[in-house]
């Protein structure tokens, strides 16, 4: 899922500073799961602003929408309601999310109530981590399923650097060094072979090196 | 039925409406009941009320594999060969008239089949001109 970080309270405000009717949009998908921008977190936001100390006068007047997704465009135009009104949207989407909203409400400043962080999952409760680049060539079948490129601080793909030290990164002694656990977990499966075949170099185009990326769908585009 | 299911050992602490980041899950004081509440539509089956029960009473299995429900029933038209089902009888009434042409009852097979497109075409201009004749 995607991943984010709510912006420090007082930079949220700021960015609402001067706007009367603000519309917050949570969003139902990841975000709610990672426990950053549903519902819950945009009901939470705005009991926050609604202080008056974030404001030189009265606080703006806040309404709540939480749609399922802010990244389907035709479902937010179709059944979105949007108090005329509203002179702001703050959106706990994650950065893709903000962006069809403001898309849909060109006429309106869409301001982000979250810094999108990463794709991740939790390997714990609670404990979400990073796990795909979205590299556009996944390579998790010959590195036993841990990604160099997500969860080596240098991206290498070919094994670890010589700051790998007792299973650590050099960055963290908290952080593995993933050529190890790579390393470690094609041994356990007796694959280790599949480091030593020679792969050609990476086409990092599909890596949106070559610009945005887009996908379309036979039958539905 | 609810996808949302609790065993016996809900007591009814709430924790899990206070933990659900969707606020999918609610509760109803009646004078003599509690009523604990699931709303589907809100729901992200993050599975946090399973996590925070204490009671360990959420069935969170009802949300991963729920069944089917049924939406819509309407008469069903079979390839008049082999019985086939092919389309619904609604679905030749909203076609546009170059289309509604096409819309035989015959499956790809037999559509395929110049034979039983005269038979099944000689049946319905059959049973047109029947009708035609009863009013």
């Amino acid at each position: 899922m995607i991943v984010g970080d709510l912006k420090p309270i007082e930079e949220i405000a700021a960015s609402i500073r001067g706007y009367r009717k603000v519309q917050v949009l949570g969003c139902g998908s990841c975000v709610t799961v990672c426990r950053v921008g549903g519902d819950a977190e945009a009901r939470d936001l705005v009991r926050r602003l609604s202080h008056p100390q974030h404001f030189d006068g009265a606080p703006p007047q806040f309404a709540v929408q939480t749609p399922d997704r802010q990244c389907d465009r035709d479902v937010l135009e179709a059944f979105l309601e949007m108090d005329p009104d509203t002179d702001a949207i703050l959106s706990l989407a994650c950065g893709v999310g903000v962006q069809i909203v403001a898309d849909l409400y060109e006429h309106l400043p869409v301001l982000p109530a979250l810094s999108t962080t990463f794709m991740g999952g939790a390997d714990e409760p609670g404990v979400w981590r990073e796990k795909c680049r979205g590299c556009g060539d996944c390579l998790l079948g010959s590195t036993a399923g841990i990604c160099p490129i997500a969860r080596c601080a240098k991206r290498l793909l070919n094994g670890p650097c010589g700051g790998s030290s007792g299973g650590a990164c050099e960055i963290d002694p908290d952080v593995p060094c993933a050529w190890h656990l790579i390393h470690d977990r094609l041994v356990r499966q007796e694959r280790l072979h599949l480091l030593y075949e020679v792969r050609p170099p990476r086409d990092w185009r599909e890596a949106g090196h070559e610009g945005p990326r887009e996908r379309r769908r036979t039958g539905i585009a | 039925m609810s996808y949302f299911q609790v065993n016996d050992r809900c007591n009814g602490c709430l924790a899990c409406v206070q933990c659900c980041p969707g606020n999918a899950l609610d509760y109803r004081d009646d004078p003599e009941q509690r009523t604990l509440l699931h709303n589907m539509t809100r729901c992200a089956r993050c599975a946090t009320c399973w996590r925070v029960c204490p009671q360990d009473a959420v069935e969170l299995q009802h949300l991963l594999a729920g069944g089917w429900d049924e939406v819509v029933s309407l008469p069903l038209v079979r390839c008049q060969v082999c019985g086939e089902p092919v389309y619904t009888a609604r679905l030749p009434e909203g076609l546009d008239e170059r289309v509604a042409p096409l819309a035989v009852p015959l499956c790809d097979r037999h559509r395929a089949d110049d034979r039983a497109r005269t038979v099944v075409a000689s049946r319905i201009q059959a049973r047109a001109q029947d009708r035609g004749g009863k009013r």
